[in-house]
């Protein structure tokens, strides 16, 4: 028998036994869904918050806050001097007047806490820097010693809270993953139990099978098959039940700002491959691991 | 063809099945094993297409020692084989065709070499206008031919048949002697598993016979009242080549086997061409 032809076979003998057995089939099927639907939200999730924080990151400043003290020329001074670096790409340089009118325009119900008195807001230099450069020892360095400079009083970092996020979002792509590994090991488990009873309900014609001359290959072929099958069906029903919960979720929130954090985009196509495929090798594991032991229709 | 050298069968437990047997079936025999209920017939048939491994001894089928044979070439040897069973091993929701085309598939035979292997099988034991009949629509009878169709699909040189005839009243029985008596005619070794020490008698024909595992009698027996058959043509066929499915008389040879003597009808006691 050729190989194409098994193919053909099995996946022939697969669906017909699909269809016979279709309740069990679908609770097998509904359990590769479930655990890749809820991995592959987190994967969603986690890749559209990856996306925001490198935006983000490449938007990234410092901010020099400094002496409130400090003289205009010494600022200038400094402005400069942080401008001739060669990763800086812009520089600005806001007075303390200049910071309470921004105060005012962002937070206008707060806007007596700075009015009056002296200028309750220090000057202070954002520095906007280009993110190659960042991260490397010789940037790092500089910074530092921005920082300990006497006119400086605090240094404000961009990339700090970043850095945090960023480490929030490895947490939900890794709490993603080991939950679809655990639920995936329970759809691995229910196919094991699905695709053995099935071999029980088939033992009998296995038995004829064996009996007349078939292989091993070909007994076995149609539960691989069946496996496979289910898991690639979990796998599709996954994809387009979360390509649904993310349309009605982008259309839901669209212009607010959850909506442009959680749901810009939907998962690239090698994802959605990817999560087929790992339906249709949680399926395969499935039938293999239930088969391994049995002598399939021994007399 | 068939070789048993000092073979014994132990199962777990201890229960010796078979006992130092020893014999020999040469290509085109017709033989009988017989012997009580539990005398190790089953085993033996069993050992003979590897479903069972031999304790101790070895068996030689159609040239390879089977005692030896690797796992993953008993299917090969299996596909030499006929085998029949008392309780004809039909699958109920597969119909006829499909029931009988389990090699031909497994071979990757296409639709329609199937079809006309399913066909001439069918023919041979007088079912072929049951195609499309499933299983718990037939006879007890129609069902053992069903089976002997499958098994005769691919030619088989050996075929095995452990108490074909064990469900079946005295008359399908006779009937399905008559085929048996008829595929040994055209050259099949048949060897057949029965208790049924009448049939035999009637029948004739060398028997073995087994007594708690032991072989205890190899003779060759004239039978008394052996059934006529017809040495190439098919049983039951209608005059235009297709079956109409009632038991008929033995007809002429028909045209599809040049090589066959028409119109002469062989005692079932004659020597196999």
């Amino acid at each position: 028998m050729t190989l194409r032809r098994a193919l053909v076979y099995f996946l022939r003998e697969a669906a017909v036994s699909l269809v016979r057995s279709w309740k069990v089939s679908l609770l097998a099927v509904l359990t590769i869904a479930v655990s890749l639907l809820i991995g592959g939200a987190f994967l969603l999730l986690a890749a559209n918050l990856s996306a925001v924080v490198e935006r983000w990151r490449e938007e990234a400043r410092v901010v020099l806050y400094l002496e409130p003290d400090s003289l205009t020329a010494e600022r200038a001074a400094l402005a400069r001097e942080i401008a001739a670096a060669p990763w800086v790409t812009a520089v600005e340089e806001v007075g303390p007047d200049e910071a309470a009118e921004r105060f005012r325009t962002a937070f206008p119900s707060l806007a007596d806490l700075v009015d009056g008195g002296d200028h309750p807001l220090p000057p202070s230099v954002a520095i906007a820097f280009d993110p190659a450069a960042a991260g490397s020892a010789r940037f790092e360095a500089w910074l530092a010693d921005l920082g300990e400079r006497p006119e400086v009083d605090l240094v404000d970092d961009d990339r700090d809270w970043l850095r945090r996020l960023g480490a929030l979002v490895t947490l939900v792509r890794g709490l993603g993953l080991a939950l679809s590994a655990v639920l995936l090991a329970a759809a691995v488990f229910t196919i094991s139990a699905v695709i053995r009873l099935t071999a029980y309900l088939y033992q009998e014609e296995i038995a004829v099978m064996r009996l007349v001359g078939a292989t091993e290959f070909y007994i076995r072929g149609p539960f691989y098959a069946e496996g496979v099958l289910q898991g690639l069906i979990g796998g599709l029903a996954a994809v387009g039940g979360l390509w649904l919960a993310w349309t009605a979720t982008a259309r839901r929130s669209a212009g607010t700002l959850l909506g442009a954090v959680l749901a810009p985009e939907f998962l690239g196509w090698r994802t959605v491959v990817l999560l087929v495929l790992l339906g249709a090798g949680a399926g395969l594991t499935g039938a293999v691991l239930s088969l391994r032991r049995e002598r399939l229709g021994a007399a | 063809m068939i070789q048993f050298f000092n073979v014994s069968k132990l199962y777990p437990g201890g229960q010796t099945a078979l006992a130092d047997v020893s014999f020999e079936i040469p290509r085109g025999q017709f033989v009988f094993l017989t012997g009580p209920s539990g005398a190790g017939k089953t085993t033996l048939l069993k050992l003979i297409f590897r479903e069972e491994v031999p304790s101790e001894g070895q068996i030689v089928v159609n040239g390879r020692n089977v005692s030896s044979i690797p796992r993953r070439k008993i299917p090969y040897l299996r596909r030499t084989l006929g085998i029949v069973f008392q309780d004809f091993r039909l699958i109920p929701r597969k119909t006829v065709f499909e029931n009988v085309t389990y090699l031909p598939r497994i071979l990757g035979r296409d639709g329609k070499t199937q079809k006309r292997m399913a066909y001439q099988a069918l023919r041979r034991v007088g079912l072929a206008h049951r195609l499309n009949a499933f299983p718990l629509e037939l006879s007890g009878g129609e069902q053992q031919r069903v089976a002997l169709a499958r098994a005769l699909i691919n030619e088989p040189e050996i075929l095995i048949a452990d108490e074909p005839t064990g469900n079946l009243d005295p008359e399908l029985s006779a009937e399905i002697l008559r085929l048996f008596l008829e595929i040994n005619l055209r050259g099949t070794t048949l060897l057949i598993a029965t208790h049924d020490r009448e049939t035999i008698r009637r029948v004739g024909r060398r028997v073995l016979t087994l007594d708690a595992g032991r072989l205890t009698g190899d003779e060759e027996l004239e039978g008394t009242d052996p059934p006529a058959v017809h040495a190439a043509r098919p049983l039951f066929e209608d005059e235009d080549g297709l079956d109409s499915g009632d038991r008929g008389d033995e007809t002429a040879a028909g045209a599809d086997d040049p090589g066959a003597d028409p119109g002469v009808a062989v005692a079932a006691g004659g020597e196999p061409p």
